[in-house]
């Protein structure tokens, strides 16, 4: 069972109150603090009133607890068998030098169970040697908080070579690539780990370069959908990962909002013409006249 | 009954989130066709779990009520959260609590009535104690050896229990990942929850987390998929607004990482043929006798894969089979477009036939599912030839229609 008590905020909130109560007598603060931060906005209510009420016989009225050990469970079948399944997929071996503990337990998926049918053939090769060396080496620096020293390959396959402070890495399902997100260089700091060929922390004294780059990348667009062929369904569902917003302004025809990033302006436009006549953008007029020009060019085609 | 916090059913909160976040334009009177209370509480509750992520918008029909998310800054789905809230009762945490602090370690085994008598010891220290049966307490124990949080075993005809061993987690990092990467990801999101709090490494684009809304009817498809059973599924027709039942062999997820969707590929006996089922439409899964046959079946479909743009396996123009193959044009400096359609096929091939022009052509079960990729390069598209003549006319009479909207005119457009 996915949907058990057992993994609920109230468990795991219960526990760390317990863990509390063991060291000394529990504060009201800070069973508070402790529901704050691992259970949600009206669950002090709840919480609080069962210890008070002795409802839960776990705390007393004196602030201790007749529970004597910080409170652990081991695993359950659902959690090993869900280790055990992403054991299976390549990319496990970016993170783990060794699988073990879990050689009796059936896992809950294999990759013959399900089938992503739409990412893009030109995925990152989890496998190789030389991508998961690359991949330790980023994540021990993000996890570290130091400069990296890289070589990549551009498209026109010229060796670059660059120092970058990476925060995290950003990984895309449809791209079934990792990207280094960084900071302190001039311009664009962000790489695909495909592209990467060496990677070494880097040891001298380290100096960011202030970036160039426009910080304005947030950018909105506006369309109205006219729902036919399912399109509300189809379209709200597409854009579903972006921030956004979705108001009726007649029976069948709505307006759409979508917040995105500058860099993906032209992925966002290419998406939006998928959808053919049943979306029409509005605003703002750059991405109106981005659209009209890929039309003006689609009819010189001949059709 | 009095509102609370949690939940006993996940399907209801299940409907609420999906309108929530994937349209969240409808005013409160909409959701009231069943009670103007239901809809007060759910949306309680999903504020209370979600805090900052539901927002409001006055409109000319009341007060709407959305899930806003950016999935690309949230480095944890926050729709887990929902699959944390499953009420119980105050024995129900008062037991679990007491059972695994005196079966503290795997070395401790103990009887239903050793185990009795210390559980009497934890309750008598409070003002007012609320003593357990032996019949709950040994229901308690014997679900958590079926949850495999505890071992029983037998030494002659004694029944002892104890603590299984704690087990293996990975890293945080790997924690981290693959409960946003890997199906059922809510289950890890249970086992960083046993971590203590850290900073996240890894943000996700293109990320759809709605699908953890399904991880329940997931679990149970693979569960039947492992044991190759027969299932009768309660689905929903959203068009409708009407359910049926169907007894069905399910074979494989199939996961769209570019609109969002998840669905159920399965054999219908009653129908002969694949049928693919959006699992957010699957109410309920009950799983059924073995079928035999689930091997051969499963191949059947694999073997179909390579024929399949989406999950349709049949047209609407009744044909086994369509043909279909369009031509796209650029500069010679924009090959990265001959490497678009290489990249992003998935099925077919591509030809690059000369320069500066590549075709890509396949046999599919249904063409309409390449139409939107094709719109995708709308302002290079030289040729396009669908055998379906109506899916054709259709998507030049779909082209015709955009210039209008856009005034580009339409009648001279060919």
């Amino acid at each position: 069972m996915i949907f058990s008590e057992l993994y609920g905020a109230y468990y795991n909130a219960m526990a760390k109150i317990l863990a509390k109560a063991i060291e000394h007598p529990l504060k009201k603060g800070e069973l508070r603090s402790i529901v704050d931060a691992y259970a949600f906005e009206e669950s002090i209510l709840n919480i609080e009133t069962a210890i008070d009420e002795e409802r839960w016989q776990l705390i007393k009225k004196d602030g201790t607890t007749p529970i004597m050990h910080v409170p652990s469970m081991p695993l359950t079948i659902l959690q090993k068998r869900w280790l055990k399944a992403i054991t299976l997929d390549p990319r496990i071996k970016l993170f783990e030098e060794e699988i073990s503990g879990l050689d009796e337990i059936e896992p809950l998926f294999t990759r013959e169970d399900f089938f992503i049918f739409d990412k893009y053939a030109d995925g990152d090769n989890f496998e190789d040697a030389a991508y998961i060396k690359n991949f330790r080496c980023i994540l021990d620096a993000i996890r570290n908080k130091y400069p990296l020293e890289l070589t990549t390959m551009n498209r026109k396959g010229n060796i670059l070579s660059m120092v970058v402070m990476p925060k995290w890495l950003e990984y895309s399902q449809k791209d079934d690539k990792f990207r280094l997100i960084g900071v302190g260089r001039k311009s664009n700091d962000t790489i695909n780990l495909g592209r990467i060929i060496t990677c070494e922390p880097y040891t001298k004294e380290y100096i960011p370069k202030e970036s160039v780059k426009n910080q304005e990348s947030a950018r909105v667009v506006e369309f109205e959908l006219i729902d036919e062929r399912n399109a509300l369904e189809r379209v709200l569902l597409h854009f579903a990962h972006f921030k956004k917003q979705a108001e009726r302004l007649e029976e069948t025809r709505y307006k759409v909002t979508v917040a995105y990033d500058a860099e993906d302006e032209i992925e966002v436009l290419i998406r939006i013409l998928s959808f053919g006549p049943m979306v029409r953008v509005i605003g703002p007029d750059n991405f109106v006249n981005l659209i009209k020009e890929r039309l003006k060019r689609q009819k010189s085609c001949g059709r | 009954m009095a509102y609370s916090e949690l939940i006993k059913k996940f399907n209801r909160i299940r409907e609420y989130m999906r309108e929530f976040y994937v349209y969240g334009f409808k005013s409160r009177e909409e959701y009231n066709k069943k009670s103007a209370r239901s809809y007060d509480d759910e949306r309680r509750r999903i504020e209370s779990w979600l805090g900052e992520n539901m927002q409001f918008r006055q409109s000319a029909e009341g007060k709407n009520v959305f899930i806003s998310i950016d999935s690309r800054i949230s480095a944890h789905n926050p729709l887990y959260k929902a699959w944390k809230t499953k009420s119980f009762t105050d024995g129900d945490i008062t037991l679990h609590f007491i059972l695994l602090d005196i079966l503290s370690a795997p070395e401790i085994a103990m009887t239903i009535q050793e185990i009795m008598e210390l559980v009497d010891d934890y309750i008598s220290e409070f003002d007012h104690p609320r003593y357990f049966d032996e019949s709950t307490v040994r229901k308690k124990l014997k679900e958590y050896v079926n949850e495999g949080i505890l071992i029983s075993e037998k030494q002659g005809k004694v029944l002892y229990y104890r603590r299984a061993a704690e087990g293996k987690l990975y890293g945080t990092d790997t924690l981290d990942f693959f409960s946003e990467a890997a199906p059922c990801g809510v289950v890890g999101s249970y086992l960083l929850d046993k971590l203590p709090s850290h900073e996240a490494h890894f943000a996700f684009k293109h990320h759809y987390i709605t699908n953890a809304m399904d991880s329940e009817i997931l679990l149970t498809l693979f569960e039947a998929m492992h044991q190759k059973k027969y299932i009768s599924v309660e689905a929903i027709n959203r068009h409708k607004d009407k359910i049926s039942e169907n007894y069905i062999v399910p074979l494989k997820i199939m996961i769209s990482v570019q609109n969002g969707r998840q669905y159920l590929m399965a054999f219908a006996p009653r129908f002969k043929k694949m049928i693919a089922y959006r699992t957010d439409n699957i109410i309920s899964v009950k799983l059924a006798e073995k079928c035999e046959q689930f091997d051969e079946l499963r191949g059947k479909l694999n073997s179909m894969l390579p024929h399949m743009w989406g999950v349709n396996t049949q047209s609407v123009s009744g044909k086994r089979m369509e043909h279909i193959e369009f031509t796209v044009c650029y500069e010679e400096y924009e090959q990265f477009i001959h490497n678009r359609l290489e990249r992003e096929k998935r099925c077919g091939t591509v030809e690059k036939i000369s320069d500066c022009e590549s075709r890509f052509s396949a046999d599919v079960y249904d063409a309409s599912e390449l139409i939107p990729w094709i719109r995708t390069f709308i302002c290079r598209i030289t040729k396009l030839h669908i055998s379906n003549k109506e899916l054709e006319k259709q998507f030049w009479d779909d082209m015709e229609n955009m210039y209008k909207l856009y005034d580009l005119g339409g009648a001279d457009a060919k």
